[in-house]
């Protein structure tokens, strides 16, 4: 079958494009937390306080979530490759830059504005083209690329460790900018696929590009279909007749219609505001109960550890066939036990009870970051997900930033660290619940919808269907996306992913 | 007045006079080496702290027992020495008070605890205290005094030629009267004067505990052992610090090889995609010529045919 308009080829090349996700999506969550070890030294250097320095770091991941539109906005015009080679040109140039910084001033800026946006610009693209290369396999995809994520930072840590040691910070952020330009090797490999504009492109170089628009005029007529091909490629070229539509073409604005995009936006940012504080104040906790440094940083490793083999286990079975179709109960599954897991922690007394605390820390945690990205792709479709993950992101950025502040204030208003726990395993057991009754709900919405489509289905049906096949490339005449997957999918017989339980 | 008495007792006899009734705290038999520290200060008229400590002393073991005390004023401190519950039935034991090798008093009760109280005035009273108890067997006890230890860095401090450089130095618990830096300079120490130097050297205290030293303008001769140096009512401590200037060749080696193996590794993932495109391009080529003559053969379907071989392109 072919590669651009047809399904996904779930293999191949595609293990190659996790490898490069993998590497991508764990620079853009390791880093922020690996150049923490360099605060104290910077802190003294510049003569400033440790608040001025977190705010690097602050920077740093604001900008990363809060440039997720900018990123879907690009690769919905230029395709993923081109803008995670840029981001990490970017993401090196920013870490030049900064070691060659004289005020703390300019490090926010380099190290938290230029680097943070490299990263956006690796982390939505590396998401997006899993969800083009892989259908079938998708969730073991993204188990295995978000496996990145501890894989990277257990390797950062010691590693920066390393360069300080024996380069000093400025030396250290010199060698980092080099590694981190290791993410254009990444996104080399993002071959592009079923990328409209990428595909028009390489069509008009092979063949003319005027003869290329004749024949698929010409294809339109014959089929039937009106002014939609035309259109499309007048569109691609003059910018759209509406102004409405030409947003939309680059960043879908008409998701805030889809019922389960918003079902997972309340979900997510409600989950935000408890996910990271925890682990913020894991280290700090357990030297507040007594236990000594490295057994507290130990704490930490165990998570991660846990956390690497979570992720590629729960991507696999989230891909099994009981629980593919039913993906959003077992997502709402694992941020509930996330939250049980926060409220049960307080009573974990001494230094066991915490190593029991993060081993399921640590797995809850990789459940849920491996389901992320995939139950937002199956509820919107790979084609909508480009704007999707976009909007996504800047909403959850203001409770993630909001997130361990608010842990903070408490635990210095009440001096204990417990009333955190509760907070945070309160709003995700919430949020979890909410997830899961609100996807029941639009679980039978969509077999309602499946149902009545059914029974429509006649002759102009299987035209429309060889439209919609090319109009794939084309956002603004596409349905919504589940819709479309069961078209699409129906050569492969997935038809029952859709209709849930 | 007690303070002068306690000041000159070496000279004046007994010290039996100052022996206080020990408390009577038992541990359980195998806990033999655990040292209570109790400690508990009081003003007294002439506005010297008075700190007691207090040790038990082991059994027959061989092990001895130490205990460090950090002092950084002037005070009377009294030492005790604690004999274990289990010992009790032992009578008549001599306890001798030491410091170093010089025999300070003896002692000698019934009682379970023997103490002897010393005023710390200056620092020739600091050192190494003990009490030792001669009986079937000697068991003794030793008591450091010392001023507050000053922690530098273990770990180099890396800086570059031409850069600033940052040192700090902190005192835990104890503040001290005054800071001074001083750098190696081949066998000895010299002393860092900031206002004579003004443009090289910065020293700074953040707080009263904290101490920077700022030096501008690195060489290559200001690689090398810097030290700190606190003073206390009781003493000097120091502590010492390592600074290692690298020129900015160093680390771009490193960073130059890095961007040669991405520069590499992009073009090498760059030609395999087109090498792997032309071999398709070929061996599509090939499928259109016998799909061109099957097409000549199906004029009915040619409409779906061709739309589909444009998909497909």
């Amino acid at each position: 079958p072919p590669a651009n308009a047809g399904p996904a080829p779930d293999g191949g090349w595609g293990w190659v494009v996790v490898f490069g996700a993998f590497i991508s999506i764990g620079f853009a969550y390791a880093f922020p937390k690996g150049i923490a070890i360099f605060f104290k030294e910077i802190q003294d250097f510049f003569g400033t306080s440790y608040g001025e320095i977190a705010w690097v770091s602050s920077i740093m991941l604001a900008t990363t979530y809060g440039a997720g539109p900018i990123s879907s906005i690009l690769v919905n015009r230029y395709g993923s490759r081109p803008v995670v080679i840029f981001g990490g040109l970017l993401c090196g140039i920013g870490m030049v830059s900064a070691s060659f910084c004289t005020s703390i001033l300019q490090l926010y800026i380099c190290v938290g504005f230029i680097t943070g946006f490299g990263l956006a610009l690796n982390l939505q693209p590396s998401v997006i083209i899993i969800g083009k290369y892989f259908l079938k396999r998708r969730p073991i995809a993204n188990g295995l690329a978000m496996a990145g994520s501890p894989v990277m930072l257990c390797t950062l840590a010691p590693l920066n460790q390393f360069l300080f040691d024996n380069f000093g910070w400025r030396g250290s952020f010199l060698i980092l900018g080099a590694i981190l330009l290791n993410c254009c090797v990444a996104g080399a490999l993002f071959r592009p696929i079923g990328a409209p504009t990428a595909s028009v492109k390489t069509q008009a170089t092979e063949e003319g590009k005027d003869a290329l628009k004749e024949e698929v005029t010409k294809d339109a007529v014959e089929m039937g279909s009106p002014t939609s091909v035309p259109m499309e490629t007048k569109m691609e070229e003059e910018g759209g007749e509406d102004c409405c539509e030409k947003i939309n073409q680059y960043l879908d604005f008409s998701l805030f219609k889809h019922r389960g995009f918003l079902i997972y936006l309340i979900g997510n940012v409600l989950m935000f505001l408890g996910f990271f504080a925890p682990i913020v104040f894991l280290a700090p906790y357990a030297k507040h109960i007594g236990i000594d440094e490295y057994s507290a940083a130990f704490l930490l490793s165990i998570l991660a550890i846990v956390d690497m083999i979570a992720r590629p286990t729960t991507g696999i079975i989230a891909n099994s066939k009981w629980v593919r179709p039913r993906i959003q109960y077992f997502f709402s599954f694992a941020i509930a036990f996330n939250g049980t897991c926060h409220l049960l922690c307080p009573l974990a007394s001494g230094y066991t009870g915490l190593v029991v605390y993060s081993v399921f820390f640590g797995l809850a945690f990789g459940m849920v970051c491996a389901m992320l990205f995939e139950t937002l792709m199956d509820l919107v479709g790979a084609v909508r997900f480009t704007s999707a993950v976009g909007l996504v992101t800047i909403a959850e950025c203001c409770t993630i930033l909001l997130g361990p502040p608010i842990g903070g204030t408490l635990i210095d208003t009440f001096g204990d660290y417990k009333y955190m726990f509760i907070k945070c395993g309160a709003v995700m057991v919430l949020a979890g619940t909410f997830l899961f009754i609100m996807n029941y709900y639009n679980y039978r919405m969509l077999a309602k919808e499946e149902k009545e489509r059914k029974a429509k289905e006649e002759d102009p049906k299987s035209v429309r269907t060889e439209n919609e096949g090319k109009n794939n490339w084309n956002k603004e005449t596409a349905q919504d996306g589940p819709e479309l997957e069961p078209l699409r999918a129906e050569q492969e017989g997935l038809k029952k992913e859709m209709n849930g339980t | 007045m007690t303070t002068t008495q306690t000041v000159n007792w070496q000279t004046q006899g007994s010290p039996s006079e100052h022996l206080t009734v020990g408390r009577n705290v038992f541990t359980p038999g195998p806990d033999l080496t655990t040292q209570e520290f109790k400690q508990a200060t009081k003003e007294n008229v002439s506005n010297v702290t008075f700190v007691e400590y207090e040790v038990l002393l082991p059994g027959a073991s061989s092990t001895s027992v130490e205990k460090n005390i950090t002092l950084d004023s002037a005070a009377r401190i009294e030492l005790t020495c604690r004999l274990d519950n289990k010992y009790s039935h032992l009578k008549n034991l001599q306890v001798t008070w030491k410091r170093g090798n010089e025999t300070i008093g003896h002692s000698s009760k019934t009682g379970n605890s023997w103490s002897i109280q010393l005023k710390i005035l200056d620092n020739s009273n600091l050192g190494s205290y003990s009490c030792t108890l001669k009986g079937e067997e000697e068991i003794s006890a030793m008591f450091h005094l010392q001023v507050p230890k000053i922690e530098g860095k273990e770990k180099p401090i890396v800086s570059y030629e031409g850069d600033t450089a940052v040192m700090v130095c902190k005192s835990f618990g104890h503040t001290p009267i005054a800071w001074t830096w001083y750098r190696t300079n081949g066998s000895e120490q010299v002393a860092i004067n900031d206002s004579l130097l003004a443009d090289k050297y910065v020293i700074n205290s953040v707080s009263a505990n904290v101490t920077h030293l700022k030096i501008l303008k690195l060489t290559r001769e200001d690689d090398g052992v810097y030290w700190c140096e606190a003073a206390f009512e009781l003493g000097k401590s120091k502590g010492s610090l390592k600074l290692k200037v690298l020129s900015f060749m160093v680390p771009l080696k490193p960073f130059l090889a890095i961007v040669a193996e991405v520069v590499i590794l992009v073009t090498i993932v760059f030609l395999y995609e087109m090498y792997s495109k032309k071999k398709e391009k070929r061996a599509e080529g090939e499928r259109e010529c016998d799909q061109v003559e099957q097409l000549k053969s199906e004029e009915s379907n040619g409409l779906e045919n061709s739309s589909a071989r444009h998909r497909k392109i």
